[in-house]
């Protein structure tokens, strides 16, 4: 089976609010997918789309080419993660994971693997309602991983973790996809997904902002930001307002300019004669440059509601 | 199919709630019907008094629990959200509600069925000593008796449909204390609300076709003809109506959102 997830025009309204607004997108394999916006944007509603929980008005999901619907063994297809804390208190995490093997035909075998992989051998079979947070969002993803599936969806899977735990989801998910799997990651903190999100699907109001690589979008948010050091500051400001940069003072002698790369800021700066003792191209974090690409879809917004 | 089944049954055995509510319907089927049996007296021949019926009194109380424990299986799922899990686990909601099916039909006749002979024991045992003798026309219950077996058997079967019936209601309400009630209100309420109807032909066509009215003729031995509607016949409309709620069940599983 292909390892992809394919969504195609997606839309969904619950009476008047509109959810999902021909949401598109193709997860490829070998790589994680950041799936980011803000709450409300459509990031879960997609997901439960995608494992036919939910049903569309118009639009497709497919995963590995077939509707999720269609899969008479699916958790050997895709491994999901909605909802940690979905699962009966009562019942240990070992049995919580072992019923969802028998449905796939799987042997408690596979479950001891998973549990193992996933640091809850220990505990295994305590209660699940006793566990924290962070176990359970490790329970899910022991479920998530029980048929070896080469299809993964996990919905906000850093919540609840302490940094130790981020760590290891990161780890975790950055080996996954190495192994050759599709890794869909929602989130809401796009700090949480840095050095781990190959590629990146930014949604908004049930639609996707942005589809980029990281590495093309960190790219492009850091071209245009150079800091500069300078004993001069104002005539250098005066010499970049010139020609049309946006300069900021973030220190007494340094100043942030933006909208010219950094090899213009030399010229310019030595053509009007200004003194400058250090100059470095900015280079942005993952957080930054989503911050860039939705302060855009803020202002459409504001404007929108403004007209 | 069998691996759905399987899972569902998993879940069952791995938590105690299911247990003991199949014990406590074991128990309490037994208990009232005993207490029954202790109460009832034959004071001469042809006393009229449907021995078999009296011993099967518990009954209508073992019904509520397996209403309950039936309307758990799927009430516990939505209250905990576990739903999700198994619907990505098993999407086709037929062949998810059939399992759940099986299991709690299972699980019921594991409480019916020693709740029905422990009734039955008891009816044999304290019946006689209450004036339920040979001499005024009354031998030991027993199961090889036609009568007196349909009577049992079709106890075991009553529970069952009922439980049935009240995974499809679950099924269709998604909550468990709404379930419990709109069950309840069908088993207990429906039968007082009939009684009140003061047209006789209309209250015998009620009684025809609610599910537990109809349902407990299959309990009756004798005064058959004066009965609203046959022992079998009877059975078949709860048959009826435990197949309706488990189509509108799985139908609104499918089409609503989870």
């Amino acid at each position: 089976m292909e390892a992809t997830i394919e969504v195609n025009d997606l839309r969904k309204a619950y009476g008047s609010t509109v959810a999902l607004d021909g949401m598109t997108f193709t997860v490829a394999p070998g790589r994680v997918t950041a799936f980011v916006g803000p709450n409300g944007a459509g990031k879960s509603t997609t997901m439960r789309v995608v494992l036919g929980l939910d049903r569309v008005d118009a639009g497709t999901a497919l995963v590995g080419g077939r509707p999720y619907r269609s899969l008479r063994t699916p958790l050997r297809h895709v491994g999901a993660l909605l909802d940690a804390s979905a699962l009966h208190p009562a019942r240990s995490g070992r049995d919580h994971l072992l019923w969802q093997a028998h449905s796939q035909g799987l042997r408690g075998q596979r479950v001891d693997e998973v549990l193992k992989l996933t640091g809850l051998a220990d505990v295994g079979r305590r209660r699940a309602g006793g566990y924290s947070l962070g176990m359970r969002q490790r329970l899910g993803v022991a479920g998530a991983l029980l048929g070896d599936p080469p299809v993964l969806m996990l919905d906000e899977p850093f919540n609840g973790l302490d940094p130790e735990g981020i760590r290891w989801m990161r780890g975790f998910l950055r080996a996954l996809a190495a192994e050759g799997r599709a890794v869909l990651v929602s989130s809401h903190l796009m700090s949480e997904l840095q050095d781990t999100a190959g590629h990146l699907v930014v949604v908004g109001r049930g639609k996707v902002v942005a589809d980029t690589s990281v590495a093309d979008l960190i790219a492009a948010a850091s071209s245009d930001r150079v800091t500069l050091r300078t004993v001069a500051r104002t005539e250098a400001m005066t010499a970049l307002a010139r020609v049309g940069a946006t300069v900021a003072v973030t220190e007494r002698d340094t100043l942030t300019v933006d909208g010219l790369p950094a090899d213009r800021v030399v010229t310019v700066l030595s053509e009007a004669g200004v003194p400058f003792s250090e100059i470095a191209a900015h280079r942005a974090t993952l957080e930054e440059a989503y911050m860039e690409l939705t302060k855009d879809a803020v202002e459409f917004r504001a404007t929108e509601v403004a007209r | 199919m069998t691996a759905a089944l399987y899972a569902e049954w998993t879940k069952l055995r791995t938590v105690a709630g299911p247990f003991w509510l199949v014990a406590l319907a074991a128990v309490l089927t037994t208990a009232l019907s005993a207490a029954a049996a202790g109460a009832v007296t034959c004071a001469g021949a042809g006393c009229g008094v449907d021995a078999p019926m009296v011993a099967l009194t518990g009954v209508q109380l073992g019904q509520a629990v397996v209403a309950v424990l039936a309307v758990m299986v799927v009430g516990d799922e939505y209250r905990t959200g576990m739903i999700r899990t198994t619907l990505a686990a098993t999407p086709s909601r037929a062949v998810l509600l059939g399992a759940k099916s099986v299991v709690v039909a299972g699980a019921t006749l594991a409480a019916a069925v020693p709740g029905v002979l422990g009734a039955w024991l008891a009816g044999r045992l304290i019946m006689p000593g209450r004036g339920f003798t040979a001499a005024h026309g009354y031998a030991p219950l027993s199961l090889t008796d036609g009568g007196t077996l349909r009577a049992f058997a079709g106890a075991a079967l009553y529970l069952t449909l009922v439980a049935l019936l009240s995974l499809g209601i679950a099924a269709a309400v998604r909550d468990a204390p709404t379930g419990v009630g709109v069950v309840l209100g069908v088993l207990y309420l429906a039968p007082i609300l009939v009684a009140v109807v003061s047209d006789p032909d209309w209250e015998r066509r009620l009684r025809q076709i609610m599910p537990s009215d109809a349902g407990s003729a299959i309990l009756h031995t004798i005064d058959l003809p004066a009965l609203p509607i046959g022992p079998w016949p009877g059975l078949g409309v709860l048959a009826l109506w435990s197949a309706g709620a488990l189509l509108l069940g799985g139908l609104l599983l499918r089409l609503r959102d989870a």
